[in-house]
């Protein structure tokens, strides 16, 4: 006698979803934080890189605000400049199907992270802490952790959870490399990159929605570095293969049968209850270029992945960070759900998310709590508004730029109060 | 009543969870991803791969190749030709560790008591500075 299944609350559809997306992001932001605390305590050796954003200016603490604000200025608009030519090379090499160099690229663009800037954070540590390890560990490790990290990165069927980590992992290299730049160079940096991602996204001229709307055509994967959360799957899923990429065969069926699929919604909804939203049955019946609504199941194989927001692209953007030893790492940035109905957030946003937070640890602990909350905030309101709309979205302007308000609002107005009320022993 | 007394080799009628349906205890799926991993003909290929890559001064390529494949490796009569390589996977693994760490503890415990003038040379923070492969070119 088979017992009853529980009925999923929406806490455990829609609410897991956004937990296995916010999980990450919060690992990579509190293990820059880490980073940032544990090397800059003795701030003695102000390392300052000089990369491609400090090619206008560099920092000196003694210019006045103004100055180090239009060099800030300069320098930003190089980088975003940079950036933007990089990602019009990277829409031309896809239009002209080059993945394979694409491929190539990235996995050598991630040993370089992984490698490089992997063993230069692990030396800085070894110095702080006066590890006794030998060289010959140091490199075999290294070694170890660099290739395995290219072959997650490169191969789409390694496991998840490894997938994920090395992810986190480049993730929190490549911003903690970022933090090291001159304070005004990465807040106008921030803003700027965030504006830069509103506009490539959104305007029909911008390189990423190019991009989407490219591979959307072609019915092919971007090749970049995306991390894709783990889908939510319903209780009753049984034999059957399940894939990760769905969307690829089922593309086909989806043109002949819509019907079908229709009918696998409502079946789908009749189950789970009203936890899924509603666009599903609507969005399914129109397949423009742009938005591409699929309900994520796979109807002739009884292999049921749920997908409680809507299905859509990520959107691509490449970072151009130099500095002596690697090229340019290609990252994507922007938010939009997978094949198989989990949610993809690219790795740009992980990356500028710690940057910020990094920043703000730089500074003073309550600037971190402030913006880690503007960013899970932001976050969320990015995460409603790709169910709403139904596109490909950037992720990083209402985060970045609410993060940018609060740290700025919490140096001037909260620290006072909260330093006051400590010294009078109020509270805290 | 009769015929049942006489036979009390007839197992207990009431269908107790006692008995063992064999296709309970295995698994369906060869990797930990379950359903969202690979499928058995793509798996003897990747545990194959991994294994032989694994030669490669490559430990932790071992240990992903177990970690990957747990359930092949718990269950052998389920997935054999798994079961083949990761078994030998983690036999290498183990090998490897044990070799390593016990010379990188011989080193760091040791130190130079043992060693003599040659740990200074061999220790990873002296060699950075002297390369000087801290100063983020």
């Amino acid at each position: 006698m088979a017992q009853n299944p529980r009925p999923t609350s929406i806490l455990e559809t829609l609410g897991e979803e956004l937990v296995r997306i916010i999980t990450p992001v919060s690992i990579c932001m509190l293990l820059v934080v880490i980073l940032v605390t544990v090397l800059s305590s003795d701030s003695s050796s102000t390392v300052t890189v000089n990369s491609i954003a400090t090619i206008a200016y560099t920092e000196t603490t003694s210019d006045s605000t103004w100055d180090k604000f239009v060099g800030a200025l300069l320098n930003s608009l190089v980088f975003v400049a940079v950036v933007t030519l990089v990602t019009f090379v990277l829409v031309l090499l896809f239009y002209l199907r080059c993945t394979k160099f694409l491929k190539a690229y990235m996995g050598f663009s991630s040993f370089i992270v992984l490698g490089f800037m992997g063993g230069e954070i692990a030396l800085f540590l070894i110095e702080d802490f006066s590890v006794p390890i030998d060289c010959i560990t140091f490199l075999v490790v290294l070694f170890n952790f660099a290739v395995v990290g290219v072959l997650a990165v490169f191969m789409s069927k390694m496991a998840i959870l490894v997938t994920q980590g090395y992810l986190v992992v480049i993730g929190m290299l490549v911003a903690y490399w970022f933090t090291l730049l001159p304070e005004w160079t990465t807040w106008v940096l921030l803003v700027a990159m965030a504006l830069y991602d509103l506009a490539a996204v959104l305007l029909p001229v911008g390189p990423l929605r190019l991009l989407v709307e490219l591979a959307i055509s072609r019915d092919e994967e971007i090749p970049a570095l995306v991390y894709e959360a783990r889908p939510v799957t319903s209780q009753d899923s049984r034999a059957g293969v399940g894939q990760r990429r769905v969307w690829r065969d089922r593309r086909n069926e989806n043109s002949n049968d819509v019907s079908h699929s229709n009918e696998s919604i409502h079946s789908g909804l009749g189950e789970n209850g009203s936890s899924r939203l509603n666009f599903n049955v609507n969005a399914s019946e129109n397949d423009s270029t742009l938005v591409r609504a699929e309900e994520g199941r796979v109807p002739d194989r009884g292999q049921e992945l749920s997908a409680p927001l809507l299905e859509h692209i990520t959107n691509a953007q490449q970072r151009g960070h130099e500095d002596a030893v690697s090229g340019e790492s290609m990252v994507l940035e922007g938010i939009g759900l997978g094949s198989s109905g989990s949610i993809k957030l690219g790795l740009g946003d992980f990356i500028f998310y710690s940057v910020l937070v990094g920043r703000a640890a730089m500074y003073d602990f309550m600037t971190v709590y402030a913006c880690y909350l503007a960013i899970i905030g932001g976050l969320g309101v990015t995460l409603m508004l790709l169910a709403l709309y139904q596109k490909a979205l950037p992720a990083l302007p209402v985060s970045i730029l609410l993060g940018v308000l609060f740290y700025i609002l919490t140096r001037l107005l909260l620290e006072v109060f909260v330093v006051q009320c400590s010294l009078n022993l109020i509270m805290f | 009543m009769e015929a049942s007394r006489s036979n009390p080799e007839i197992p207990n009628p009431n269908p107790s969870p006692r008995i063992l349906l064999p296709s309970s205890s295995s698994p369906v799926w060869p990797t930990i991803d379950g359903p969202l991993g690979l499928s058995e003909e793509d798996s003897v290929s990747y545990a194959r791969r991994f294994y032989k890559f694994g030669f490669a001064l490559l430990p932790l390529l071992w240990a992903v190749n177990c970690f990957y494949f747990w359930p092949a490796l718990r269950h052998s009569r389920a997935f054999p030709r798994i079961h083949h390589y990761v078994v030998r996977s983690a036999v290498g693994f183990t090998l490897f560790t044990a070799l390593f760490s016990s010379w990188a503890l011989t080193f760091g415990i040791g130190g130079e008591r043992l060693f003599g003038h040659v740990w200074d040379q061999l220790v990873m923070y002296n060699l950075a500075d002297k390369i000087g492969l801290t100063g983020w070119s």
